[in-house]
C-alpha cells in the first residue's frame, strides 16, 4: 500500500511550507558547510570567545552565520511541523494556533539570537 | 512524470519497505535531534552576551570533554546524514535521478561518509587524548 506524506494539500503542510522547506534547505546546505568547516572543523581545539569575535570580524562569516540562523529556524521548525501534521492535526483550528506558536518561537529565536551575536559586532 | 515513477523513487515514506523506508526514519530522527540540539545551540552561544567573556569560556572549558567531543561528532553524523539524504529529496523532487535512485542514495551516502571520516579525524585527538 502506497502512500505519501508529501502531498501539497493543506491539511499535510500546504505549497509554500513545502517550497520553503526546499528553499531553506539549498541555503542551510550552503551555510552549514561554511560554518562547520570555519568553526568545528579549522577552528577545533580553539573555540573561545574572542576566538569567535576574530572570525566575526571580516562581516562576511557573520552575514553567513545570520542567513544560517534564519533558515535553519525556519527549516526546524517547518520540520517539526510537518511531523506533527504527519502524525495528525485535523482540527483547523488546532492547526492555525499551532502555526502561531510556531512563528512566535521562531521569530523571537532569530531576534534573540541576532541580539546574542551582536557582542562580537559593537 | 507519472505517478507510478514518482512512487517508485521512494522519497519521503512514498513507500513503506526496504531502505526508502529506513532513510525516511533516519531523516525524521536525525531532524528531530537536530532541531533540539538548535535551541540548546542558540542559548550556549547567548551566553557570550548574557554572561560575557568569561561565561562563554566556561562553558567551552566545561565542554572540552572526550565523551562530549564525541557527542559533538555525532551531531555532525546527523547533519551529513540530514544534509544528504535531503540532497536526496531535492533531486527527486526535481527529477533527476529517478530511475536510478537507489544509486544516487548511495552516492549520498558516500559523500556523508567521506565528509564524516575528516571531521571524524579532526576531532580524534579530542575524544582519544
Amino acid at each position: 500500500m502506497a502512500f505519501r506524506t508529501e502531498t501539497l494539500e493543506r491539511s499535510r503542510g500546504g505549497m509554500w511550507p513545502w517550497l520553503g522547506q526546499r528553499v531553506t534547505a539549498v541555503l542551510v546546505i550552503v551555510t552549514i558547510t561554511l560554518h562547520l568547516v570555519l568553526t568545528h572543523y579549522i577552528a577545533i581545539g580553539e573555540l573561545s570567545f574572542d576566538n569567535i569575535g576574530d572570525r566575526l570580524a571580516g562581516g562576511s562569516v557573520l552575514v553567513n552565520d545570520i542567513v544560517l540562523l534564519v533558515a535553519v529556524v525556519y527549516h526546524a521548525l517547518n520540520g517539526l511541523r510537518m511531523v506533527v501534521l504527519d502524525w495528525g492535526l485535523s482540527n483547523v483550528a488546532g492547526r492555525r494556533l499551532f502555526d502561531a506558536v510556531l512563528w512566535s518561537v521562531g521569530v523571537l529565536s532569530v531576534a534573540f539570537g541576532i541580539w546574542a551575536l551582536w557582542v562580537w559586532v559593537s | 512524470m507519472s505517478a507510478k515513477e514518482r512512487e517508485t523513487a521512494n522519497v519521503g515514506a512514498g513507500l513503506w519497505k526496504g531502505i526508502g523506508m529506513w532513510a525516511w526514519v533516519l531523516f525524521r530522527i536525525s531532524g528531530l535531534v537536530l532541531v533540539a540540539y538548535l535551541f540548546v545551540h542558540i542559548w550556549v552561544i547567548s551566553q557570550g552576551r548574557i554572561g560575557g567573556a568569561e561565561s562563554l569560556n566556561g562553558l567551552f572549558e566545561f565542554f572540552d570533554k572526550p565523551l562530549l567531543v564525541f557527542l559533538d561528532l555525532m551531531l555532525v553524523a546527523a547533519v551529513l546524514y540530514h544534509a544528504l539524504n535531503g540532497v536526496r529529496i531535492l533531486l527527486m523532487d526535481v527529477g533527476v535521478g529517478i530511475k536510478r535512485h537507489k544509486v544516487v542514495f548511495w552516492v549520498c551516502m558516500l559523500v556523508a561518509a567521506l565528509a564524516f571520516c575528516a571531521f571524524a579525524l579532526k576531532a580524534s585527538s579530542f575524544i582519544l587524548g
